[in-house]
């Protein structure tokens, strides 16, 4: 189970670089779209102590769903409705984009091995690491990407990285179906609104560039 | 750690040098194929060493001795780089302590004198190119000494002959599998980088202002450019022996199934080139150092997998 | 069964969407005498929560829930009077949106368990939005991107943070629900490390939702850009409910033993919002992101208190209460000076005392209110906030505090002065104020000062159990 779990966040953390140096919109969301199927499948590998029963696993087949699913269709039909050009524009560019995501994993690694964690098992240091590496890899792209959509991409792959801090962490919480799904429904109504909220700025501004998003100031 | 000299290695060698024009016309028949067409005959290679060593070389007044001296010190430097590889499982011909150091500032080398030989010829299209294919290989060589790099945390040599020429080589199939994944990877990405293939370089472009490598190779005629090609047939079996080595575990000793497995993995790795180049496209010139970068990282992120399984 | 609250509203919400426009505003009025009638029956423990095992009804939540629901009532009102005058494209969407909000807020309130607190705060945010940009212009847009985007962010931060905590229960082997009310009794037994860690990411995720500053930068950009209505709800109430996220957090802080950090972290990012928004207020040129600092200053002041602790607790509680009240009738009123003059620019307004007499009355006496004049609520709430600080004896911190309410005192009476005494060259206005529109705000601001002159018991006894877990008394 361990090695499933290894190959798993081994392939996050490489979507995760290679979302940083993509240049095309749609390889983004489907990039996105993997992760997400990644991410929902982490738990159930990771080992926890409750073992998978079939609550676990049909939750994880609904977060799946979600993630891998509903939320990179809804934005596909936002780029294809609302982008004119399917180039990211980048702020930083690729190249430092992908260095310093290759800096976060280096980072998270030195934090995760100055954290005195003794109560994890061995095999989180890596689930930790990929998670921390998500989270900033998220807020990079967040922070560094002219194109409104793309911050969406950001925040959504910040949600993963704190996911799986919460897997980590707090995996109690996982058996608790209610809170996780209201989570989920969240997650899925925020994308939603976002959504319609680029819809809106396409409309009345013609791009989605988010530099346009600059008139209220003090 | 210790260096040795098998010289009964050098049929083996000389047997898969002989058959790497053969190789290479997989390659062209396999875009053949995606394209549905024949393609050339598979001695096409053979025909064109032939043609080109029987024919006359035509120098230009305005170069030197350099541009006579670059295909042979390329083809020499490729060549002997096969020298220290250990073919299928055999011990190879020359080995010493740190030998892969040397064999990739050998491959440097080589370039190096072609990239002379063309900035020799004072004409700008070369000069373009050449300037070109170094900041690629630049770029490649990080990728390639990161590469180096794990290998020596994973085996604590520095000796083509330690890695890949007896049991616990290093390859797929060992308890380092993930890194490695990722290193065939990487080196697959360097393969298509170094020998000038698509999505980097065309070699069927017949535009110089978009070649890389041929541009270079533009104004060499005759046997040197019989030579310049043999070079480039030696460095490309050298980079896709290395992906076949990592790809299985070839037990030391020389049984037939080793050979038979080496040759059908190096056909699939040729194959796999004509592949990638039939189904991408070539990239902008802005595009190639990301490629190039997306190789080092994923090298990079081996690295640290293994500081992780280390740990 | 207390979950009505937020159920009622949800399925009205949901209902106004696919209602004509007179439909829709009726049941808008409807659920909000509903949802204050469920109030008023929670408030008298007439009914309670079913299933406590995700919701409770704490004090600190009932207080917040009662003024919500007033708040909600009169700015329904208003909101109808005020969609009478104005074309607005989508109303059904604008009632549907307030609606999904009460029902957020109301989650807010009655929320125990850690991780529905944040499914309820992230839901605010999202059912918040569509009010922004209601009216499609650029800079509505603009706000509503911000505000979305960097309170989701926050927010995010903030699970972050609910799961820092929840591992410093594994930490410290404790098993319980992960709720507010039953991590209290295991306090003393998490991880400090951990929890220490939670409550920052806690504040910073909450905060932002607060508008404590530095993360409060969508604050004046949202607030002026929604319409009246949805400006005073957002102000008035929402705030709240975010600075709830942050008190109950607290309040476990405290009771784990940490209370010392996290008062002085408190008092920190206070101080921090209080000096950007007196900073911020003095030049500004819109009336309405004026009092949108304003709410910043306040949300400052409300740290500042919870962090000294004592009787500046109880302090920090009546401000909550009636700065709600003040500022909700401040935003009325700007809704009333917008339909009235057509520009939220201050020097595009002016001689409202002449133009439109009841406006230029409210609109003077909540200024008065918010800066802290008797008889509004806020004199004493500031006072008892002052005697807290000098109790504890930090000196410091109330000298900057006092320095502060100066300096925003000065910079706003400065604008509003303008725009009620000022100087206007042409007299023409777009909409006559009515008395129906003039009425809530004024409303509003009796209520803080009838609380002032008559504070019900009951209402005494709710904030001193809200305050005693973190140590606050009305006794100095």
């Amino acid at each position: 189970m361990n090695h499933i779990s290894t190959i798993l966040l081994a392939l996050i953390l490489l979507s995760v670089l290679l979302s940083l140096r993509t240049n095309r919109l749609m390889a983004l969301v489907k990039l996105m779209a993997f992760q997400g199927v990644m991410v929902s499948t982490v738990p159930l590998f990771s080992g926890s102590e409750h073992g998978i029963t079939f609550g676990l696993f049909l939750f994880f087949f609904l977060m799946v769903l979600v993630k891998g699913v509903c939320i990179p269709a809804l934005m596909m039909i936002a780029v294809k409705r609302v982008v004119a050009s399917r180039e990211i524009e980048p702020i930083i560019g690729y190249h430092a984009s992908l260095f310093a995501g290759l800096i976060m994993i280096v980072f998270s690694m030195y934090l995760i091995n100055h954290l005195q964690l003794h109560l994890l098992p061995p095999g989180h240091k890596l689930l930790l690491v990929t998670a921390v590496t998500t989270m900033g890899a998220g807020l990079i792209l967040l922070m560094a990407r002219r194109k409104a959509i793309t911050q969406v991409i950001g925040y959504l792959m910040m949600e993963n990285g704190i996911y799986l801090i919460g897997t980590a962490l707090a995996g109690k919480v996982h058996n608790q179906y209610l809170v996780e799904f209201a989570v989920l429904l969240d997650l899925l109504v925020a994308v939603l609104v976002m959504g319609i909220v680029l819809n809106d700025i396409h409309h009345t501004f013609d791009d989605v560039d988010t530099g346009l998003l600059g008139r209220l100031k003090d | 750690m210790n260096s040795s000299f098998t010289p009964i290695s050098l049929i083996p060698l000389l047997t898969t040098v002989a058959l790497a024009p053969l190789l290479m016309a997989a390659i062209l028949k396999v875009k053949a194929c995606f394209s549905g067409r024949q393609g050339p005959p598979w001695l096409i290679k053979y025909s064109t060493l032939f043609k080109l060593l029987r024919k006359g070389s035509v120098y230009s007044t305005s170069s030197t001795f350099l541009f006579k001296m670059g295909p042979v010190i390329s083809f020499v430097c490729a060549f002997m780089v096969l020298l220290f590889f250990p073919f299928a499982g055999l011990p190879p011909v020359l080995s010493f302590h740190g030998d892969v150091i040397m064999l990739f500032y050998l491959l440097g080398l080589g370039r190096f004198f072609t990239v002379l030989a063309a900035l020799d010829t004072a004409s700008p299209f070369e000069g373009m190119g050449a300037a070109r294919e170094v900041f690629f290989s630049a770029l490649a060589e990080v990728t390639i000494f990161t590469i180096l790099v794990l290998f020596f945390r994973l085996t604590n040599s520095l000796s083509f002959a330690e890695y890949f020429s007896h049991n616990h080589g290093i390859t797929l199939w060992s308890s380092s599998a993930a890194p490695v994944l990722l290193v065939v990877i990487a080196l697959f990405m360097i393969l298509l980088t170094e020998n000038s293939r698509v999505p980097v370089d065309d070699p069927a472009t017949h535009l110089e202002l978009t070649m890389i490598h041929e541009v270079m190779i533009l104004d060499h005629s005759g046997p040197d450019l019989a030579l310049i090609e043999m070079g480039a047939f030696c460095k490309m079996l050298f980079y896709a022996a290395f992906i076949t080595s990592l790809l299985y575990p070839f037990s030391s000793g020389f049984p037939a199934s080793n050979v038979v497995i080496f040759f059908l993995l190096l056909t699939l790795i040729y194959g796999g080139v004509g592949l990638a180049e039939s189904i991408t496209g070539r990239f902008r010139m802005a595009m190639v150092p990301n490629f190039i970068l997306t190789s080092f990282a994923l090298v990079f992120f081996a690295v640290i997998l293994t500081m992780e399984l280390v740990q | 069964m207390l979950q009505l609250v937020v159920i009622i509203p949800l399925l009205a919400g949901i209902t106004v969407f696919f209602l004509p426009v007179n439909r829709g505003r009726t049941v808008l009025v409807a659920t909000a005498l509903a949802h204050a009638a469920l109030t008023a029956l929670e408030w008298f423990q007439i009914i309670g929560p079913l299933h406590n095992r995700y919701f409770s009804a704490t004090p600190e939540g009932l207080l917040v829930l009662a003024i919500l629901s007033f708040l909600f009532l009169w700015i329904c009102l208003y909101s109808v009077f005020y969609m009478q005058e104005t074309e607005m494209s989508k109303e059904p969407v604008f009632n549907a949106c307030m609606l999904l909000f009460l029902a957020a807020m109301s989650m807010v309130t009655i929320a125990d368990h850690i991780i529905m607190l944040w499914v309820a705060v992230e839901a605010t945010t999202l059912m918040s939005a569509p009010l922004i940009f209601v009216h499609h212009s650029k800079e509505a847009l603009e706000a509503t991107w911000k505000y979305v985007l960097i309170c989701s962010v926050g927010i995010a931060l903030a699970l972050l943070g609910c799961f820092f905590i929840i591992f410093s229960m594994t930490m410290g082997q404790v098993e319980a629900p992960i709720t507010f009310s039953a991590l209290h009794d295991v306090a003393a037994r998490l991880n400090p490390a951990w929890l220490k860690a939670g409550f920052i990411f806690i504040l910073i995720g909450y905060g932002t939702k607060m508008g404590l500053a530095p993360m409060h930068t969508w604050l004046p950009d949202a607030h002026s850009e929604a319409p009246g209505p949805a400006s005073a709800l957002l102000s008035g109430a929402l705030l709240n409910c975010a600075f709830l996220g942050v008190y109950r957090c607290h309040q476990l802080m405290y009771a784990a033993g940490l209370g010392p950090f996290s008062s002085n972290v408190l008092i920190a990012f206070g101080l921090a919002s209080m000096l950007v928004a007196a900073v911020f207020i003095l030049n500004q040129s819109d009336y309405k992101r004026m009092l949108a600092y304003s709410s910043i200053e306040n949300m400052g002041i409300i740290a500042f208190g919870t962090g000294i602790g004592g009787i500046a607790v109880f302090g920090a509680m009546l401000h909550m209460i009636h700065h709600s009240l003040i500022k909700s009738s401040l935003f009325l009123t700007a809704g009333n000076i917008f339909l009235g003059y057509g520009t939220k620019i201050i020097n595009k307004t002016g001689a409202m005392m002449r133009l439109f007499p009841k406006t230029a009355a409210t609109f003077v006496a909540g200024f008065a209110g918010i800066s802290g004049f008797p008889p509004f609520g806020l004199f004493i709430s500031e006072l008892l906030i002052i005697f807290g600080a000098v109790k504890a004896g930090r000196y410091v911190v109330v000298a900057i505090f006092i320095f502060c309410l100066i300096l925003v005192f000065a910079g706003a009476s400065r604008l509003v002065i303008q725009m009620v005494f000022g100087t206007r060259e042409s007299d023409e206005i777009l909409v006559p104020e009515q008395w129906k529109r003039a009425l809530p705000p004024l409303v509003l601001l009796l209520t803080s000062m009838a609380l002032v002159i008559w504070m019900p018991e009951s209402i005494t006894q709710t904030i001193i159990r809200a305050i005693a877990t973190i140590g606050g008394t009305i006794h100095g």
